[in-house]
């Protein structure tokens, strides 16, 4: 039985089909870790970005790292993107007070394994909520979304509480172990992001630039781009209001 | 359906005959046809979810966030990906002019492969752990976390071995073929196979687990890390997210209709040049927009950029094989009037076109900033997956189904109902779904305080219409399935088994 001489070319085939998917994987998954920007992307450069903490070493105490696989778990990333994109309305929106939120960088994610960026905002971009309520709100909130915020569409996560029985309001539900956790790191979230080191705001120390009275708000961009240090700005944030 | 249509006796340039039994063939397409069904469903459930929330409250496995991956990725990995496998199986022999080599080899590579689905999707679904259980966090169990890797780890490594056992039947059939061409088709079931088995490693490397079990069991918590972490990790993702996409879905789909389509009509490929073009510029360009999927992210701008100048590119595959299969269809077009298996081919040419122009101009972007995170990607990727993909494996699996099984297709009535179900109801979805993009894209960019929930209350008419269109989607699902079961199990007439062609 005589092979074709033609098989020869499925080899060849097969090899450049190859190729072209390792080139490709190389210019734009591999080169790019390794580029000027990207090159900050170590526990240096995220020092400024989230707090170090001392029961880890990394960027979330163990509470919050469980609560980071809860997050996983129940899978709020399909509906809940983390990204804040340098769209003037989009900081608007995810900031605090009135204050633009920073947007999302390169930098911030070097503890986030798997990231948790996101594609598809049913619910709100939640990177920077850290803060934004209290953690009876969002107990209270996951239990319970639609008497939270009326028309929301989130599911009620009620397997995360023992005692649970939506339909008996008499029961007081207690929130688990997981759910205390996941708690912990939604506030962890651009809580801590940025400005707290005093080394980077002239020893000021605990800065947010969010939470600045109302007068000083006018300055917020210039205070914020130069923060953010000079390599910073992806580019300019797009008005299109 | 005339006789001689359905003989499957063939000779080669040898001039030996060879009875193709397809009983692997057989075997992928029952079980993707199962897989469409039952995941289709899923999807219906996540739809009707989002206009009913307190749906099955609370049933932690029945929770959108765990229906939706179930349903995203059980399409692909459960029905695209085997129905495309199933027709390779199908043609591959019969352009090689070859019996299939291992054919047991290949059903139990099914065997493994449907298992892997089952694990990935129980793991999703999760029904025993979540409800306060210690252990249930296990990365080698639940969902990996990320778009189109979300299959537990243990799954990706089933998976892998059932993808090397097909890529090696296959191969060694393609290696004994008894003509010297190789058909184009052929070159698409090549690429597929291997992008496929090459992307899946790189996407699927099982990083978070492994560093969850050093942290676990061993205490190390040192960087580096065995998986990506944050931008880096994103960047691969959608590396492996669009491949998945553009080379999985895409020229497995191509595959078929290169195929099937002058089959079905009975007319010469307009162009093989074209299509060797359109091959290697889809294996060139593809792999490059990955980065379109977090334009305005935390990603290099320039990465951002080059994604979206690919992503233009893509108008060359692209144009290559609409042209062709439009080519192909000169003058055979009255066969629209009842030849069921072109009307699929047709509409899912007509769709690969929208849908790809669609994304060259959502690449760009002053398109992203407003749709971005909104209903309107939805719509684009069930244009494609649906629209595109899943039309001519419709068409496909009408074709072949009778010829494998050596009968009649059961009803040529119920094919055509479901051809009307699919179109009417993707159309549906999708007009409904683009403009729900746009309009709550709109709101997002024009009234940054408008409270968030005003702007998921206004989608809720859309995704009324949505779920009706999806309903429709499934209803096809069923009867296409349907009629192939019918076909399998009706009895053979007797004239076809001894109808030859020389
Ligand atoms: C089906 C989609 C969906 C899923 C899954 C989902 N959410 Fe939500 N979420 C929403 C929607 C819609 C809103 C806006 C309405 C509201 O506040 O309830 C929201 C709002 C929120 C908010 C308030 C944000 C703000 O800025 O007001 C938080 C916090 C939140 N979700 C956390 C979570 C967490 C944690 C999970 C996972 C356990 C989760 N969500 C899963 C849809 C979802
Ligand atoms: C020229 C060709 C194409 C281009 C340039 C393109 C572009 C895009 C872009 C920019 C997105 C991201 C949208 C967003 O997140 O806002 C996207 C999403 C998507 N595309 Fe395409 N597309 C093309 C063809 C296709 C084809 C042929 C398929 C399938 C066979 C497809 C399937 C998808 C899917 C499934 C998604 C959703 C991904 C997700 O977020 O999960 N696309 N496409």
């Amino acid at each position: 039985m005589a092979k074709p001489k033609a098989e020869q070319s499925v080899l060849w085939l097969g090899i450049f089909a190859s190729l072209t998917m390792v080139t490709a994987l190389v210019f734009t998954a591999i080169f790019p870790s390794y580029n000027n920007r990207w090159s900050t992307n170590t526990v240096d450069g995220a020092k400024y970005f989230r707090a170090v903490r001392a029961d880890t070493g990394t960027g979330y105490s163990k509470l919050e790292e469980e609560g980071r696989l809860v997050y996983q778990r129940e899978g709020c990333m399909y509906c809940h993107t983390q990204q804040v994109r340098p769209l003037r309305t989009e900081m608007i929106r995810y900031g605090i007070h009135h204050s633009p939120a920073p947007p999302a960088d390169e930098r911030e994610g070097i503890y986030d394994e798997p990231h948790f960026l996101g594609t598809k905002r049913n619910g709100p971009d939640l990177s920077r909520v850290g803060g934004k309520y209290s953690d009876d709100w969002q107990f209270s909130h996951l239990y319970n979304p639609q008497q939270m915020v009326p028309g929301s569409i989130m599911p009620a996560f009620t397997w995360l509480f023992s005692n649970a029985n939506p339909a008996d309001p008499s029961m007081a539900p207690v929130p688990s172990h997981e759910c205390v956790a996941l708690v912990a790191y939604l506030q962890s979230l651009g809580a801590d992001r940025m400005i707290w080191d005093p080394a980077l705001n002239g020893g000021k120390g605990g800065y947010r630039p969010w939470l600045l009275p109302q007068d000083k708000q006018n300055s917020l961009a210039e205070s914020q781009a130069a923060l953010m240090n000079a390599a910073k700005p992806i580019h300019a944030p797009r008005v299109s209001q | 359906m005339a006789v001689q249509q359905i003989a499957q006796i063939s000779s080669n340039p040898v001039g030996e005959r060879i009875d193709h039994d397809d009983d692997a063939a057989k075997w992928w397409m029952t079980v993707a046809l199962f897989n469409v069904v039952v995941f289709g469903t899923f999807g219906l459930i996540a739809a009707v979810k989002m206009v009913m929330p307190g749906l099955f409250a609370g049933v932690s496995w029945l929770a959108w966030p765990r229906i939706r991956p179930a349903h995203v990725n059980g399409v692909v990995f459960g029905w695209l990906v085997p129905m495309s496998i199933a027709m390779f199986h199908y043609f591959i022999p019969r352009l090689s002019g070859a019996k299939l080599y291992g054919t047991r080899i290949s059903q139990i590579a099914l065997c493994i492969w449907e298992t892997g689905v089952i694990v990935a999707t129980l793991g999703l679904l999760n029904p025993w752990g979540g409800e306060l259980q210690a252990g249930s966090l296990n990365p080698w169990w639940m969902t990996k976390g990320k778009e189109w890797e979300d299959y537990n780890a243990i799954s990706n490594i089933i998976i892998t071995v059932a993808l090397l056992m097909v890529d090696y039947v296959i191969f060694r059939t393609i290696a004994q073929r008894r003509y010297r061409q190789i058909y184009v088709a052929t070159w698409y079931a090549v690429g597929t196979l291997l992008w496929t088995s090459l992307v899946y490693v790189v996407g699927n490397w099982p990083g978070q687990a492994i560093d969850w079990t050093l942290h676990t069991y061993f205490g190390w918590d040192a960087l580096p890390h065995f998986g990506f972490t944050g931008s880096n990790d994103a960047n691969v993702n959608w590396f492996y997210g669009h491949s998945i996409v553009g080379l999985v879905a895409t020229p497995g789909g191509i595959a078929l209709a290169y195929y099937f389509l002058p089959k079905s009509i009975n007319a010469p490929l307009y162009s093989h040049k074209l299509s060797i073009i359109g091959f290697w510029t889809l294996g060139a360009i593809y792999f490059w927009v990955g980065a379109h999927h977090m334009i305005y992210g935390p990603i290099p701008y320039w990465l951002q950029t080059v994604a979206t100048v690919f992503s233009f590119l893509l108008f060359i595959p692209v144009a290559a094989a609409v042209i062709n299969f439009l080519g192909t269809s000169r003058g055979e077009w009255h066969q629209l009037r009842n030849n069921v298996v072109f009307k699929f081919f047709i509409a899912g040419t007509v769709m690969y076109f929208l849908v790809s122009t669609q994304g060259s101009f959502e690449a760009l972007r002053p398109v992203q900033a407003i749709v971005h995170f909104t209903d309107y990607t939805v719509g684009h990727a069930h244009l494609a997956l649906f629209g595109f993909a899943t039309m001519f494996a419709f068409g496909a699996a009408l074709y072949a189904a009778p010829r494998m099984w050596k009968r009649p297709l059961y009803s040529e009535g119920i094919a055509e109902w479901s051809f009307w179900l699919a179109f009417i109801g993707i159309t549906i979805y999708v007009v409904s779904l683009t403009a729900a993009g746009i309009y709550q894209g709109k709101l997002w960019m024009d009234y940054p305080h408008l409270p968030f929930i005003e702007t998921v209350v206004a989608m809720v008419p859309f995704w009324h219409a949505r779920a009706g269109g999806g309903a429709m989607m499934v209803a096809s699902m069923v009867l296409v399935a349907f009629n192939v079961y019918k076909t399998a199990t009706s009895p053979a007439p007797a004239e076809t088994r001894v109808a030859a062609k020389a």
